[in-house]
Formats: C-alpha cells, sequence, structure tokens
C-alpha cells in the first residue's frame, strides 16, 4: 500500500503544492492522519498557504540532522473538520536558508535521503501516521529526486501545455520508471470536460499519449484562482466539484486503485 | 562423557572455521568474477575515488543490475546479502557479487561479524 507519496512535475505552476496540500487535507477529513512536507526548498510556499510563518524549527533542519522530526512538524488538525490529523513541516523561506540549501553536496543529499527514508519508521511505524506527503520542487533536481526515491507512489502533476508535455514524458521513461516508483498522472488545468463522456475518451487519450496510469483530470476553475491560495479548498468548499476530484483521487489511492 | 564432548566439540568447532574460510573465499571469488565480467579498468578508477557517494544522481546514472541493489541498501542502510536477496527477489549469491562490487567501486564498506558480512553506506566518513 501506498503510505508515502510523492507530488511532483516537470514544469512549475502544474498545481503541486494544491493537489498535495489539497489531497493531504481530503485523507485528514477522512479521519486520517496525515503529514505534508514541504520540499521545494528554492521557493518555499507552503507556510504561505497554511499560514503557518512563525514555525520554530524547519524541515531544512530536519534534513541538516540538527533537529527529530517532532520538533519540525506543526499540528494543523483545527484547520480540518472532523476527527484526522494534520501536520506540516514546512520549508525555511527566509533567504539565507534558500542559499544554504542550494549549495548542499553531494553527501548532504545523500545523507538527506537516509533522513527522509527514516521518515517511514519514525511517523508510519513509530507514530501511526496514515501518510505522508512530500511536496516537491519542478523538474530534476536532488530534493525532488530524493522525495521520489524515498516514496511510494509518485503523483505526477502535468497540464496539456506543450513545454510540459514532452518533458513529463521523458520524466516518466527516464526517472519514475528507472527507480521503480509505480505514478499515476494528473491532468491539471484541463479546458471544459464538461461532458462525462468527453472525460473517459480525453482520459483513455492521455493514457495512450504517456503510457502511465491516470489517477485524475481537474478541470481549470476561476474560484481556485480566485482563492489565490487562502485556503484549503476541499476544506472550505466542501461541494465544489474540485473537493469531489480530489476526494476520488483519494479513493483510488487508498484502494491502490490506479491503474 | 566428558571426554566424549571434548571429542564432539573440537570436530564441530573446526568445521565451522572451515565453512567461514570457504564462505570468504567464495566472497573473493564472487568479486574476482564480477571483476573480469565488466572490465577491471573501470572499477579501478572508481575505487580509488575518496568520495563516492551514493546519491540520487549516481544512482540514476548507475546499470540497472546494480541500481535496484543499491537502492535496497539505501533503504535498510546496512544489510547482509541475504536480506538484500529477499527484497530484490534474487539470488543471493547474485546480490553478493553486486554488493561486493558496490563496495569495490566505493560506494559501500564490508564488515564481518562471525559469519556474516554486512554492508553499509559509510556516513561518517563520506562527508
Amino acid at each position: 500500500m501506498s503510505k508515502i507519496i510523492a507530488v511532483h512535475s516537470y514544469k512549475g505552476g502544474t498545481g503541486k503544492t494544491l493537489l498535495s496540500v489539497n489531497l493531504a487535507a481530503t485523507f485528514a477529513k477522512n479521519g486520517k492522519k496525515v503529514a505534508i512536507f514541504d520540499l521545494d526548498f528554492r521557493a518555499p510556499s507552503l507556510f504561505a498557504i497554511l499560514k503557518t510563518e512563525n514555525s520554530e524549527y524547519w524541515f531544512n533542519d530536519y534534513l541538516n540532522n540538527t533537529v527529530d522530526i517532532d520538533k519540525v512538524l506543526v499540528d494543523l488538525s483545527d484547520k480540518i473538520t472532523g476527527n484526522g490529523k494534520f501536520f506540516a513541516g514546512l520549508a525555511n523561506p527566509a533567504t539565507e536558508a534558500i542559499r544554504d540549501m542550494s549549495s548542499k553536496d553531494r553527501k548532504w543529499e545523500m545523507r538527506a535521503l537516509g533522513r527522509l527514508l527514516a521518515l517511514r519508521e519514525s511517523l508510519l511505524t513509530d507514530q501511526n501516521f496514515d501518510y505522508i506527503f512530500l511536496d516537491t520542487s519542478p523538474g530534476l533536481q536532488y530534493s525532488s529526486i530524493n522525495a521520489i526515491v524515498a516514496a511510494d507512489f509518485v503523483v505526477v502533476a502535468t497540464t496539456g501545455d506543450r513545454s510540459d508535455v514532452d518533458g513529463t514524458k521523458r520524466m516518466l521513461k527516464e526517472l519514475y520508471s528507472l527507480f521503480e516508483k509505480k505514478t499515476g498522472l494528473v491532468l491539471n488545468k484541463v479546458l471544459d470536460p464538461s461532458a462525462t463522456a468527453k472525460k473517459s475518451e480525453m482520459s483513455n487519450k492521455v493514457k495512450m499519449a504517456y503510457q502511465v496510469p491516470m489517477l485524475g483530470i481537474i478541470p481549470c476553475f476561476c474560484e481556485i484562482l480566485r482563492a489565490e491560495g487562502n485556503l484549503i479548498f476541499v476544506q472550505d468548499k466542501p461541494d465544489h466539484p474540485f473537493t469531489k476530484i480530489l476526494a476520488e483521487m483519494a479513493r483510488k489511492i487508498e484502494n491502490n486503485e490506479v491503474n | 562423557m566428558i571426554k566424549d564432548q571434548i571429542l564432539t566439540k573440537r570436530p564441530l568447532n573446526i568445521l565451522e572455521k572451515i565453512e567461514e574460510s570457504l564462505e570468504r573465499l567464495n566472497d573473493k571469488i564472487e568479486v574476482m568474477i564480477e571483476i573480469q565480467k565488466n572490465g577491471s579498468d573501470n572499477h579501478r578508477s572508481n575505487a580509488t575515488l575518496p568520495d563516492a557517494s551514493l546519491d540520487v544522481m549516481t544512482l540514476l546514472s548507475m546499470p540497472d543490475h546494480l541500481r535496484k541493489t543499491a537502492m535496497s541498501i539505501c533503504r535498510c542502510s546496512r544489510a547482509t546479502a541475504e536480506e538484500i536477496a529477499e527484497q530484490t527477489k534474487r539470488a543471493r549469491a547474485v546480490e553478493s557479487a553486486y554488493l561486493n562490487q558496490l563496495v569495490i567501486m566505493g560506494y559501500l564498506k564490508k564488515e564481518r561479524k562471525g559469519r556474516k558480512a554486512y554492508f553499509y553506506i559509510d556516513k561518517e566518513t563520506q562527508g
């Protein structure tokens, strides 16, 4: 079963953070114990969406081996309805921290992979977390590949944009498959997938083009843009179609039905 | 009675020692076979690299058969060939050969404890 889920994409702006926050929140709403980590150390954004800027310790510190994971986790369970638990480990947005993270060498990255792999025991086994979400930065770089290696399942976000399609295809062939990772493709910001018949037709077409299982198709919703990243969408808009699509994705992941 | 015990204990000890030596010999032969199979020059140059680290970019550039072994050892950080074989579903002797090859390339360290050989990533000296 997939317990550690990395959300990745070739290009930026494909909706990784939106997806990871809302997928994690969907699981938490369903009563699960969930942690989400920001691995986009070059452009941290989770703190802004979750509005938790005053974190005492950052996920950077955990990877630097200076603190335990418990010190990093911020309990945000009160932001979610129900009995689930929702924790976040944030990337430090300070310019100094971003500079520090971008100057790490291979050996540091190797140890960082070890720290990521250790989360399986510290969080899943010892603290009974149900899911860990790793929100990565786009493209081929250390922090993202570390997350992919540590994960059981990779959610690949893509848009129909030409600049994104070819790179995504290459990544599927030359990155995830080399690490033997299960993947699920999310086609985001799709224009007018209104009719149901059209939707399944599109799903098949995408499946053929990318040769990987589909996790879901998300239409372009103006409401999401309008929210300007100010809310956890699935929590604040429980009846919105986006929330329903995410619930279906979560169900597929939980039941291992991505194919 | 006591005499009997001594008599049975000694040959057993000797047999165990012989088995241990044979296993060591086997490991060495496996390494030699691997070196011969894949050409020794390549490995010798890699072996002299003092900072061979088993990071993800290195994993990506490895041949498929070695990557599988290397990823397993990343996951458990310290293991015997048998434990790795359980994960990869390949034969113990195969994993032993690949692990020894990774040792030669400088990515892993090997340590013998009694009759078992443990392979691990040396995170302390690597940085």
